[in-house]
């Protein structure tokens, strides 16, 4: 009862616990701002990392997975599972269609050849071909006028999305957006054309490697595509190397279609043939699923990776010793497939939180100290309340709650400025990008002439030293501040046109904040309890003869 | 509280010490007493004792003062008889109807302080942050968690002391707006709020002019004539003779007459 009297009382009448209040809640503030931009940063770049790979990624050697068909029949029965798709992942060149004159540049490229209906199905490709109308007005209006988008019709898009140059038949590549040096980004995160260099309609020349099942290294064979769109994943990685090509070239051109295998070790026959062995199965080298929804990555990967025994099983079984899959692939989820892209960002935002944690550890020394001249000055008072019989808990608990309510009030509003500013990240951050506005530098400055005036006003005054103080500090601050607007030439942090992103994650990591928030409130009082306890320490005899 | 001779029989609660006393069945136990008890200072190596073996015992609805010289340990003995001090480890006991208190652990001590006896200073001690009001109901909101109901009690109370001493037009008012004699009269009703069965006034008038001094006389006249017990120490030999009895501290003990 008393104690929530005296320590409301002690709260609201003085200065000092209000800047304990405003440090807390700066300190809460700062940590949640931060933690949550950069948890913002790793969901981007988790989202646009799995954009292009499924839930779960099953990847066998060179030697392929056989019969891939009658697994991925298994595998789409699988009530955990949505849909699988085939792919054939290798390395190979690609000769660019530029510079113009016959030598040509080469850029060394990551080849996945996809069924591209079931691979949109499975990943987002489709929503991420790049060349594609504005779907409505609003998004027509946010381009810029040369755009070429601006004057598409949907065709790219289908021949993007079926991996095929409608008006010849033939079948198309996509490349990755930074795959060629045709596509300029814009601060609004949109392409233009570079040197004139608009790649759909362009053709290409890809260049592989076949590699037999035992690993042996075959004469490399190549092929003209045909770009019938561009693809912009949000990873640079993948943008920069990645191309799309369809499943039936790939086998071709890599070997791994069906074929017959004749007994090159025996006698041919009369007309020259070699008896016929059997037929090698075609392979694709990877299967990316998708889990149904709601299904956890972790528990899809265990239905496909039982699913796989039963098909090793089932082809072990079988006398054709031609199609049996390997015993070992790797299946791993989404996040396991990332671990070298998110990995590196995720130890990033560790560090940020514990370094910024130490804050916490700050504001409980400051706590601590005011606290401490706080019942050195109230050491006569406790001794009286004593001396009515409050108990030594009594005491302490005023002081605990004391500190109780600091944490929380602080704590708080610093959830509440974080919100604030996280919430307006961007415009504080387009803000930044500009000149200051003439308005702001001449009202600081303003502000600082009348500081000026009221400092000397006052120091002519009374003679007294302190307002006359607080006046010319907030003068000099506010000059400051002038200088520094007037100083301040537009530079932005993330320029969107160089940095991948072109909107700052703006959403509060509400899990993080409840817990800055728990630390904020728990250190607050830590940094009370020390002198609570001194407090309740004191003799009441001595405390009144203090007075 | 039961009387006394009722009180010596058996009834104690089991926190409380026993006297060594043995229970007498004609007169009853003073209300409140100090039984040879010494209190030393230590300075480093140096020894003062203040204390040396003083005695007194305070009869129900008497009114003592205690008369002694600057720095003769009359606060000293005060602090001891309202329970803020102890007397040197085994030497002496302050019994408060006939039960040691001093012996008793933090709490009960705690308890004594809050209920059973209220302390007047020199120096007035009120609680700069709280009104008039506030700090009047001080010990009523002090003694427990809940204590809602007591609170509420104590908040009339004290309205019905302040305005018996004349300050109930200064109830929202802060101990800084007022005079030296009103903060006295505060502090006075502070220590009655809890309804104790004694008061000890440690020189309620020590810092007051003659005339104000003698209105809070007055004032703890009128509260003994309702039967208040009062033990009150002065180094005034004309406030002193408002009592009923005078006794005197001396070389640290304390003498009749
Ligand atoms: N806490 C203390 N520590 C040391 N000396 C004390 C303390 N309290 C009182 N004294 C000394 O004890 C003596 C008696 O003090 P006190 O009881 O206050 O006397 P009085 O109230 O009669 O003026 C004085 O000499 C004083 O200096
Ligand atoms: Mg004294």
């Amino acid at each position: 009862m008393y104690a929530a009297l005296l320590s409301n009382r002690y709260l609201t009448s003085r200065v000092i616990p209000m800047i304990a209040v405003g440090a807390v809640a700066l300190c809460v503030a700062l940590v949640i701002i931060v933690v949550s931009v950069m948890s913002g940063f790793l969901d981007m770049l988790k989202a646009s990392g799995r954009t292009l790979i499924g839930d779960v990624i099953v990847s066998s050697g060179v030697g392929g997975i056989p019969h891939y068909d009658e697994w991925l029949a298994d595998l789409r029965a699988l009530p955990e599972v949505e849909e699988a798709t085939p792919v054939i992942d290798t390395l190979g060149l690609l000769r660019m269609p530029y510079p113009s004159g016959p030598s040509k540049e080469i850029a060394p490229v990551q080849v996945w050849a996809i069924e591209p209906a079931s691979f949109a199905r499975v990943t987002a490709f489709g929503e991420k071909v790049w060349w594609r109308p504005p779907t409505d007005d609003a998004a027509r209006d946010a381009m810029l006028p040369e755009d070429p988008r601006l004057r598409m019709d949907g065709s790219i898009l289908r021949d993007g999305l079926t991996l095929t140059q409608a008006s010849t038949g033939r079948p198309g590549i996509v490349l990755g957006m930074h795959v060629s040096i045709g596509n300029a980004r814009q601060s609004n995160g949109s392409y233009l054309p570079r040197f004139g260099w608009f790649m759909p309609g362009e053709e290409v020349t890809l260049t592989v490697v076949p590699v037999s099942e035992s690993g042996k290294i075959s004469e490399p064979r190549d092929a003209t595509f045909p770009i019938v769109n561009e693809v912009f994943s949000g990873v640079y990685d993948v943008d920069k190397s990645r191309i799309f090509i369809p499943l039936a070239q790939a086998q071709q051109l890599l070997r791994l279609d069906a074929a017959p295998l004749y007994d090159t070790t025996a006698e041919p026959d009369g007309e020259g043939n070699l008896p016929l062995l059997g037929t090698t199965p075609a392979r694709v080298t990877k299967v990316l699923i998708r889990a149904k929804p709601g299904v956890d990555a972790l528990a899809a990967r265990d239905a496909v990776e039982a699913s796989w025994d039963a098909f090793v099983a089932r082809a072990a079984r079988r006398s054709d010793r031609l199609g049996r899959p390997p015993e070992r692939v790797s299946i791993l989820t989404w996040e396991q497939q990332l671990r070298d892209l998110i990995g590196p960002v995720e130890k990033e935002r560790e560090m940020m939180r514990i370094l910024f944690s130490i804050i916490h550890i700050v504001c409980a020394g400051l706590i601590l100290s005011i606290f401490w001249s706080i019942v050195i000055e109230k050491t006569r008072d406790i001794g009286i309340l004593r001396s009515v019989g409050a108990s030594r808990l009594g005491i302490l608990w005023i002081f605990l709650r004391y500190g109780l309510a600091i944490g929380v009030v602080g704590s708080l509003a610093g959830v509440g400025i974080a919100w604030i500013v996280v919430d307006n990240i961007n415009l504080i951050h387009e803000a930044i990008g500009r000149d200051a506005p003439r308005a702001a530098w001449i009202t600081t400055c303003a502000l600082s002439v009348l500081s000026l005036v009221m400092a000397l006003h006052s120091l002519a005054g009374r003679g007294q030293l302190l307002p006359g103080l607080l006046w010319t500090i907030a003068s000099v601050t506010l000059g400051v501040i002038t200088l520094a607007l007037l100083g301040h030439r537009g530079t932005l942090i993330w320029d969107p046109s160089v940095y991948y992103f072109s909107r700052i994650p703006s959403q509060v990591d509400w899990f993080n904040a409840a817990i800055t928030v728990g630390g904020g409130i728990v250190f607050s009082v830590i940094g009370a309890a020390i002198p609570a306890a001194k407090a309740a320490d004191v003799d009441p005899v001595e405390a009144l003869r203090y007075g | 509280m039961a009387d006394p001779a009722s009180t010596h029989s058996g009834t104690l609660s089991a926190d409380s010490g026993r006297t060594s006393r043995p229970p007498s069945a004609t007169t009853a136990p003073p209300m409140l007493a100090a039984l040879e008890v010494h209190r030393t200072y230590r300075f480093g190596q140096v020894e003062v004792p203040v204390l040396r073996g003083a005695s007194i015992s305070i009869a129900q609805g008497e009114w003592v003062a205690i008369l002694g010289q600057s720095g003769s340990g009359k606060s000293t003995l005060m602090h001891l008889l309202g329970g803020l001090d102890r007397p040197d480890e085994g030497r002496g006991t302050i019994e408060f109807e006939g039960r040691a208190v001093n012996l008793g652990a933090g709490r009960s001590l705690d308890r004594y302080r809050n209920r059973d006896v209220g302390f007047v200073f020199q120096f007035y001690h009120l609680l700069p942050e709280l009104s008039v009001l506030e700090n009047a109901c001080l010990p009523g909101l002090v003694g427990g968690w809940f204590g809602h109901a007591r609170a509420a009690a104590a908040r009339r109370r004290a309205e019905e002391l302040l305005d018996q001493a004349g300050l109930s037009h200064r109830l929202r008012h802060r101990p800084a707006e007022l005079s030296g004699g009103e903060r006295q009269r505060v502090a006075i009703v502070r220590a009655l709020v809890n309804g104790p069965r004694v008061l000890l006034a440690d020189e309620p008038t020590g810092n007051l002019d003659a005339t104000t001094g003698a209105s809070i006389l007055d004032l703890i006249a009128a509260q003994h004539a309702q039967g208040l017990t009062v033990a009150m120490v002065t180094h005034d030999a004309t406030v002193a003779a408002r009592a009923h009895r005078v006794v005197h501290l001396r070389d640290g003990q304390v003498v009749e007459g």
